[in-house]
């Protein structure tokens, strides 16, 4: 082992800390040291999963208070998976945005890194603390960097969608707090684990209220259908590795609490038909939103709720199968969304209102960032054979075992919507005339690394699946053996 | 219209919010009653006197017990500094320019002047008595921080130091995070004590308690100094700005 | 004391603290100018921090500080839930951070506007 658990926390705050007076002696630290920060957390994530496929889950004391008396992070096969995958998205969003815009000045540029660090670190926190109220702090911590990361840029409407963002946010962690209140008010604790073991022992009406706080107040962070009004435009408006980040690191840790209290915590049997009934609208209606988008962030961000509604319907299956395929969607959508963000910000890069008409016949002025972006289009909606369709095809499978034929009708029909879109915009790249006179933008060397590297991962998990299933039935494996997370933590002691 | 609907909305949720807190009632034991509840409060209010040697339970739990979420607290108020600094950040920056400007009478800058020391020693008190008697890192912070709200509002060129107060949380920032990391030293856990704990109502007692604690005020003082400084150095009224 | 005071007690004090969150939410959803908006949601998480300070209240309950003060006055007495008070002391600093934030996201918003009220900013659809 190189290290524990706590490090993921640990290590980026002093480092947060630390750049401050860094910078003071050498201006160039404040882009070099969150880089190498988060290469650290790389591996240590790599090196701890080899740890916990071999020994069993890691759980992390902290201040010498075992559980439910301290806090405490668990590392397990699933919250690994998470965290790799986010530590790891963190990573090339760094990589991408190194030289994004080689003229920002000092300070913001090192205000930026700090916000990116502490966004990848409050994200990482959430999926690893097993405490109800330590994750109320870390979601505030990830909100905040993302509030001021949405208002990078100092454009007009920026502030705008930051300012509708914060009201969004902050009436969220009001019902966050009152539900975690409830919960403590009658159980006496704030352990995850020890509050999933005494739930069966909560007024059922206290329950059903904590548990509609809990899914309402997370279903903002989430972008879950009706309270994603921020959504969209915090990703027009938001610098393109920014859009990036919340599709693969913010949401994603946001949709694991949500699925945490669903899965381990509470024991209400009416919560997976909620997942289902939310997750349908959600998709159903951004998908219908997304086609009649102008702009492209616009018609990503409608997109990037529409798989999340897919994922929350995939979850609220409720067996082995669902999760698995919820998982799988979860990996793919957290590596190709920001691959079409990261092409689709260069392909309107010099457009000033980013309509989709701007990218007319690009694919002949930047064939390389074009072709990615088809790539990703094709992977998204689900043509074999790219990533995408081994994801939804686990997942029509999982529906169907269950014999929910109407979800997958609908499923099916909502999927043409989503092909009509993006191949419309593919269509626009390739074989339109280019109309307006606005030159393509060159990706930097950085920029032509990341979305290489995720353009090979696309390729990788649709020609060779079986390279990621084998961790992701292991993280679905450890979600659904709810009795076993309890025991590992309330038995945990300092090793 | 809206105003109506909005009322009616509200009264729905007001008053089911009121029931479910009715409900749990004011003043008593609220836990469900049942042999498998054990409240965290009483080990808390056990261990920190048996193990501690803390005599205010709160400030045991913020920085001991529950440290972790104390340490996320700190880094909130970092990233709203951080954030503060990165949304309102322009190019042209004129030092020394406020856009409240406006001349205090002689009674108001001489008191301030006056005020100020005891100020700071009353900052000072509280957080290093954090662990002893009501009070802490926060609140002490926030004492000191209104201390220089006093001196930038009774006199306009006023000027605090931005690297020095980056210096400071810095430097506060980075002892709590290696005290929490120290915690490792002979098999411990993160923020576990290492140091002797002493007695029951000492000045000297409960370990790394009274450390971190001072640490917390020195940093929340800088940030909320760096906060008010920052919104009362920007000049909102320029009508080509 | 007795019984019935306690019960009226439950009343005021339950009901003063929602009355405050009621307060807030109202001015964030009727109030058009931006500052009027943070400030609501401010009166909003001042409302929530009384609520649960005042459900950590035990009848006849001490301060939870084991001063010497205590062990000869009060040894008998309960103690009010700390944990509770520890909650709250975090839930304020997260709530001036979020306030911080966004009364700045306000000062960005003037400067381009020149105009707080929020029918004359909408550029994006609310």
């Amino acid at each position: 082992m190189v290290g524990t658990p706590v490090l993921f926390i640990a290590i980026p705050l002093l480092a947060a800390f630390l750049i401050p007076l860094l910078g003071m002696i050498w201006k160039e630290s404040v882009r070099i040291v969150p880089g190498l920060v988060l290469m650290y957390l790389m591996v240590l994530a790599v090196s701890l999963m080899g740890h916990v496929a071999h020994n069993g889950p890691i759980i992390e004391i902290i201040a010498g208070w075992a559980p439910p008396i301290g806090i405490n992070l668990v590392f397990n096969a699933f919250t690994g998976f998470l965290v790799t995958l986010i530590i790891f998205m963190g990573l090339l969003v760094w990589l991408y945005s190194y030289r994004f815009k080689s003229n920002v000045e000092y300070e913001p540029a090192r205000k930026y890194f700090i916000l990116l660090m502490m966004l990848v670190t409050g994200s990482t926190g959430v999926v690893l603390t097993g405490d109800i109220f330590n994750l109320f702090v870390f979601i505030e911590i990830t909100s905040i960097s993302a509030y001021a990361l949405t208002a990078f840029y100092t454009g007009r409407d920026s502030a705008e969608a930051s300012f509708k963002y914060v009201m969004m946010g902050s009436l969220a962690s009001t019902m966050l707090l009152i539900a975690i209140m409830l919960i403590y008010s009658q159980l006496g604790t704030l352990n995850m684990a020890d509050v999933a073991s005494k739930i069966h022992l909560m007024d059922p009406t206290l329950k059903a209220i904590s548990f509609i706080l809990f899914v309402v107040a997370l279903g903002v962070e989430a972008e879950i259908f009706p309270l994603n009004g921020w959504a969209p435009d915090a990703y027009a408006e938001a610098p393109g590795p920014v859009g990036a980040a919340f599709a693969g690191i913010v949401v994603k840790a946001m949709l694991y609490a949500l699925i945490r209290f669903t899965y381990t915590i509470f024991d209400l049997s009416g919560a997976f038909n909620l997942l289902i009934i939310i997750g349908l609208l959600t998709l159903v209606i951004a998908e219908v939103a997304a086609i009649r988008q102008d702009k492209l962030k616009r018609m990503l961000a409608y997109s990037s709720i529409g798989q999340m509604g897919l994922v929350m319907v995939a979850f609220g299956i409720g067996t082995r199968e669902g999760v698995f395929a919820a998982l799988f969607i979860m990996l793919n959508h957290a590596i190709i969304k920001p691959l079409l963000f990261f092409s689709g910000s260069y392909l309107v890069y010099h457009s000033k209102k980013k309509y989709i008409s701007d990218i007319d016949g690009m694919g002949k002025l930047a064939p390389f960032t074009s072709l990615l972006f088809a790539l990703g289009a094709f992977a998204i909606v689900g043509l074999p054979p790219f990533a995408g369709f081994w994801s939804k095809l686990s997942f029509l499978v999982a529906a169907a075992d269950n014999d929910m034929v109407l979800i997958i009708a609908l499923i099916l029909a909502v999927s043409i919507v989503e092909i009509v879109y993006y191949m419309r915009v593919v269509n626009r790249i390739f074989f339109f005339k280019r109309t307006t006179g606005l030159l393509a933008r060159r990706p930097t060397f950085n920029a032509y690394i990341v979305m290489s590297v995720l353009g090979i991962i696309v390729l990788m998990i649709g020609f060779f699946p079986d390279t990621v299933t084998g961790y992701i039935q292991a993280a679905a494996d450890s979600l659904f053996d709810k009795t076993q997370y309890i025991h590992s933590v309330l038995t945990a002691s300092i090793q | 219209m809206k105003k109506v609907l909005v009322i009616l909305l509200l009264a729905v949720v007001g008053f089911y919010l009121a029931d479910v807190f009715i409900g749990i009632g004011f003043g008593n034991d609220h836990f469900v009653k049942s042999d498998e509840i054990k409240p965290v409060k009483d080990i808390y209010l056990q261990q920190t006197v048996e193990n501690l040697k803390v005599s205010n339970a709160v400030t045991s739990i913020v920085v001991n017990f529950r440290g972790f979420d104390t340490l996320g607290e700190v880094t909130v108020l970092f990233l709203s500094v951080t954030a503060l600094g990165s949304i309102l950040y322009r190019k042209r920056h004129h030092a020394g320019d406020r856009s409240v400007l406006f001349s205090a009478s002689s009674i108001v800058t001489a008191g301030s002047k006056l005020l100020f020391p005891p100020i700071l020693l009353l900052g000072a008190y509280v957080f290093i008595h954090g662990h002893l008697s009501p009070g802490g890192g926060f609140q002490g912070g926030v004492i000191i921080a209104t201390g220089f709200l006093l001196m930038l509002l009774a006199y306009e060129n006023y000027t605090v130091s931005h690297n020095a107060l980056s210096i400071v949380e810095s430097f506060a920032g980075i002892t709590f995070a290696v005290i929490g990391l120290m915690g490792f030293m002979n098999g411990g856990t993160f923020l576990q004590n290492f140091l002797p704990v002493g007695t029951l109502n000492d000045l000297f007692s409960g370990g790394i308690i009274p450390i971190i604690y001072i640490a917390v005020g020195f940093k929340v003082a800088a940030e909320l100094t760096g906060v008010i400084y920052t919104v009362l150095n920007e000049k909102g009224d320029q009508k080509n700005g | 004391m007795d019984n019935t005071y306690y019960d009226l007690l439950t009343y005021v004090v339950y009901g003063s603290a929602i009355l405050v969150m009621l307060i807030g939410l109202y001015a964030v959803l009727v109030k058009k100018s931006l500052l009027k908006i943070v400030i609501g949601l401010s009166i909003v998480d001042s409302g929530l921090n009384l609520l649960i300070v005042s459900l950590g209240y035990l009848k006849n309950g001490t301060a939870p500080i084991f001063s010497k003060g205590f062990f000869e006055l009060a040894a008998d007495k309960p103690m009010v839930d700390p944990l509770l008070q520890a909650l709250v002391l975090t839930a304020i600093v997260i709530g001036f951070g979020v306030t911080a934030v966004a009364l700045s996201l306000v000062i960005r918003l003037w400067r381009h506007h020149h105009t707080l009220y929020i029918d004359e900013i909408k550029n994006l659809k609310w």
